[in-house]
């Protein structure tokens, strides 16, 4: 492949003055930080604050004593598959109002079954579940979930103006049914996923019912993901004993209680070991294939699983490296330096497309092999030597992904994305994550941080090491998984890894259906179908989120 | 029974020959250059030159140690003997044919050297050793084939290089500027020790290497010379090794006898 046709030359050649293939360039004469767009606003801002709060403030020339930031070139980033360029600073978390609301819209969401209520009003109660009482149903909860009254008198209540995002919807596999729902609290099945798609999810879900409730991002800032079921029960139950006329407190009223809290609800994320001690439907305890079913692309675009992979896999980079390992496991900046490079300057997306077309070529398409240490070997070798040439050919690609970890993440992603695609199996495709990152560490005689090479050193051992001859556990990891606790860098690629070995087989979803739906969901604040540009236009600055406070604050 | 003989590391390649070649302590590795003793300890800034080492025990043999059958086996270091503190020397060595790579700068140290605690990160690693047995390792380290003035770096923070396009006079990036190419000489100068602290006078560590010299004698495939992948011995050997870890994981009965 000529260099004209490598995805990430376009990127360098806007980040760096010199040809990518120059091993040459200058130092020290770029102003430091100067140099930064960003960095010269951050001064200007600190140097006000500074002045109003009397603390000393940011400074970069506080930096090693007085050697500041930028002695080299402060280079911007492209977000990949997409022609937005950003500097770095716009891709921390905080600084970043798209990767906050991605994470929110996760936090705030839990999925309810309706069918247990439904059957202890018919059988139980004695009460008539028609199509009708559960439009009626739906139209109080929607009243009542953002935060409001709904059998009480003289309650306080939450300013709709600050709870705009929260709602219920419901879906169902159930055509007929479906068809008598409010199409406004409804998400539609058949319109949202191609045909395919549609028949195996519908098939999956059958006659049941779900809500999917999005509590109020406010809330969720404020409170934690423990508080989500708990306020969707609550508002639940009240709803219930308006819409279906029952008495407040009565037995009954305890089963809608335990179905909302316990037996029909679906966290988005499970309760975490003491160690690490979070609750339910915080980003530790989110299965890698449950982020991958939250990621929509594969519905936008089926036909190009690679894509969709790298879609995930940039969502999983934010919550899983930036937010979770980032910053409720490890604290500071660090990590989004690190992180990043999955899903910035088309790196990864030459790698994993290198893999696709060398499957294709070689085995005639994507799932068409079962997994066999001949083909593993052969793909997961050649795309890690494939990546790891491309860093030595082209000495601004390795300036780029400048620390170790980086380009292991992306080599390995790319290695296990392509086994993945193979196979589709993705236990497959994370041996092949193993084997590459042996073979980085030879070829270069060095691979990332302590850390890294550690988890990295033993995961060939524990690929397979649990009944992956019954399933696909692979997919039910995730951060809580005690090896990769502090595995910063690699669970975004564990995600696509996921992703992959799925969107190879033209599945509808990875892990759990009820979750591919839930997401399924335009009037999400975050755009799970495209999640990079969504991140994009936060750095930018042009996305708009849920959870501000300015009608309750002085104008400023 | 048959003698065990180290192979050090499969490979066929000129690269993996100096991987072998460097990890076996029975080869002598070649001295290029020379730094006085009082420089090599200007260098790391522990201590001033002269000084006496700071000590955080009594010597061993005032202290009555306790019977044991490890520390009667094993000899303690002169360091270890004296009490020494635990101090470092940390090396950045450059993609671009450092003649050690971080790994085999781990590799070759714990075979070569006793009393060392060796980390490895992509972009530095650190030797961590009693203070008089430290200077000797960074002596070696610093005059040897094993290292040259513009590829690999004495960096106790702030190390940053590692991956780096060289400047314009082949040196790695160093954004604290600890050492400087002299035009005049030729030679690589050290204006500050590894933490960034100036040096009351410039300390010379040599000239670079000359590229083709270094590409003979470095550890570091590299596709413009020779390619990883054309070291098929390596490529199998670690592919072996993955496996059989993979099977061993799965059913430890797999892999038996193998």
């Amino acid at each position: 492949m000529s260099s004209e046709k490598k995805m990430f030359i376009e990127a360098l050649r806007k980040k760096f003055k010199e040809a990518p293939e120059d091993k040459n360039t200058k130092y020290y004469i770029y102003d430091g930080w100067k140099q930064s767009k960003r960095k010269r606003e951050f001064v200007e801002a600190a140097k006000k604050v500074a002045k109003e709060r009397s603390v000393p403030f940011y400074n970069p020339d506080m930096h090693l004593g007085g050697i500041p930031m930028g002695q080299r070139v402060l280079m911007p980033y492209r977000i990949s598959n997409t022609d937005i360029y950003v500097e770095g600073d716009d891709l921390h978390f905080v600084n970043n109002a798209a990767m906050q609301q991605m994470w929110h819209d996760i936090r705030r969401t839990v999925i309810v079954g309706l069918d247990s209520a439904h059957t202890v009003l018919q059988k139980r109660l004695g009460k008539e579940v028609t199509p009708e009482t559960v439009n009626h149903y739906l139209e109080v909860l929607n009243h009542a979930l953002p935060g409001a009254a709904v059998i009480q008198e003289h309650m306080v209540e939450t300013d709709p103006g600050l709870v705009s995002d929260s709602y219920v919807k419901v879906f169902t596999g159930d055509d007929e049914l479906a068809d008598e729902i409010d199409k406004r609290m409804l998400i539609d099945i058949n319109k949202a996923f191609p045909a395919d798609q549609a028949a195996s999810l519908k098939k999956a879900i059958g006659k049941k019912i779900y809500q999917v409730c999005h509590m109020p991002t406010i809330v969720s800032m404020t409170c934690d993901g423990g508080t989500m079921s708990r306020w969707a029960a609550m508002q639940i139950c009240m709803a219930m004993v308006n819409a279906y006329k029952l008495m407040a407190g009565e037995a009954a009223i305890g089963e809608f209680a335990f179905a909302a809290k316990h037996a029909e609800v679906i966290e988005m994320g499970t309760l975490m070991p003491w160690r690490r001690a979070r609750g339910p439907n915080e980003p530790g305890g989110i299965p890698l294939g449950y982020m991958a079913d939250i990621c929509q692309a594969s519905r936008v675009k089926p036909q190009d699983p690679v894509w969709v992979a790298l879609e995930a896999i940039s969502m999983a980079a934010v919550l899983y490296d930036q937010i979770y390992l980032g910053s409720y496991m490890s604290g500071g900046v660090g990590f989004t330096q690190y992180a990043t490079c999955t899903y910035t300057d088309d790196v990864l997306d030459d790698y994993c497309y290198y893999g696709a077309d060398y499957v294709k070529k070689k085995f005639g398409g994507f799932g068409k092999s079962k997994p066999s240490w001949d083909l593993i070997k052969d793909v997961g070798t050649e795309v890690t030597l494939y990546g790891l040439e491309q860093y030595e050919k082209f000495p601004a690609l390795m300036e780029t992904h400048f620390g170790g970890s980086q380009r292991a993440a992306v080599v390995s992603a790319g290695a296990g994305v392509a086994v993945s695609l193979a196979t589709g199996h993705s236990t497959a495709g994370i041996n092949a994550w193993y084997l590459s990152q042996l073979l980085h560490k030879e070829e270069m005689g060095r691979l990332g941080f302590y850390g890294y090479d550690q988890q990295d050193q033993c995961g060939s051992v524990n690929s397979f090491s649990y009944r992956s001859d019954e399933g696909l556990p692979f997919n039910l990891r995730g951060t809580n998984y005690p090896n990769y606790a502090l595995n910063v860098g690699h669970q975004s690629a564990y995600c696509g890894i996921v992703s992959a070995a799925h969107g190879g087989r033209n599945d509808a979803w990875t892990t759990n259906p009820l979750v591919k739906v839930a997401f399924a969901d335009k009037d999400l604040k975050f755009d799970f179908t495209h999640p990079r540009l969504c991140f994009g236009k936060g750095a930018l600055r042009e996305f708009v989120p849920a959870g501000e406070r300015n009608l309750i604050i002085p104008s400023h | 029974m048959a003698t065990y003989k180290p192979q050090f590391y499969p490979g066929k390649s000129k690269v993996a020959a100096n991987r072998k070649k460097y990890m076996d302590p029975s080869y002598k590795l070649e001295k290029l250059r020379t730094v006085s003793d009082d420089d090599i300890v200007r260098l790391m800034g522990h201590r001033v030159p002269g000084e006496a080492y700071k000590s955080v025990h009594p010597p061993l043999e005032e202290m009555g140690e306790p019977a044991c059958p490890i520390r009667e086996l094993v000899e303690p270091t002169p360091g270890a003997k004296a009490g020494d503190r635990i101090r470092y020397i940390q090396m950045t060595d450059s993609v671009y044919f450092t003649p050690l790579t971080p790994y085999m700068r781990a590799w070759t140290g714990h075979t070569r050297y006793r009393g060392v605690d060796i980390g490895v990160l992509s972009g530095r690693v650190p030797l961590e050793a009693r203070e008089r047995d430290l200077e000797k390792v960074a002596k070696e380290l610093v005059e040897t084939e094993i290292f040259d003035p513009a590829r690999c770096g004495i960096r106790g923070a702030t190390v940053h290089g590692h991956s780096l396009r060289l400047d314009e006079n082949g040196m790695m990036f160093d954004a604290l500027r600890r050492f400087q190419f002299d035009k005049k000489t030729g030679e690589v100068v050290y204006v500050k020790d590894q933490i960034g602290v100036p040096l009351d006078k410039p300390i010379s560590v040599g000239k670079p290497i000359k590229e083709d010299e270094l590409r003979k004698r470095t550890s570091e495939y590299r596709v413009e010379d020779v390619a990883f992948r054309t070291d098929k011995e390596v490529v199998s050997f670690i592919e072996r090794l993955h496996m059989l870890r993979t099977e061993a994981g799965f059913d430890p009965n797999r892999v038996k006898g193998i």
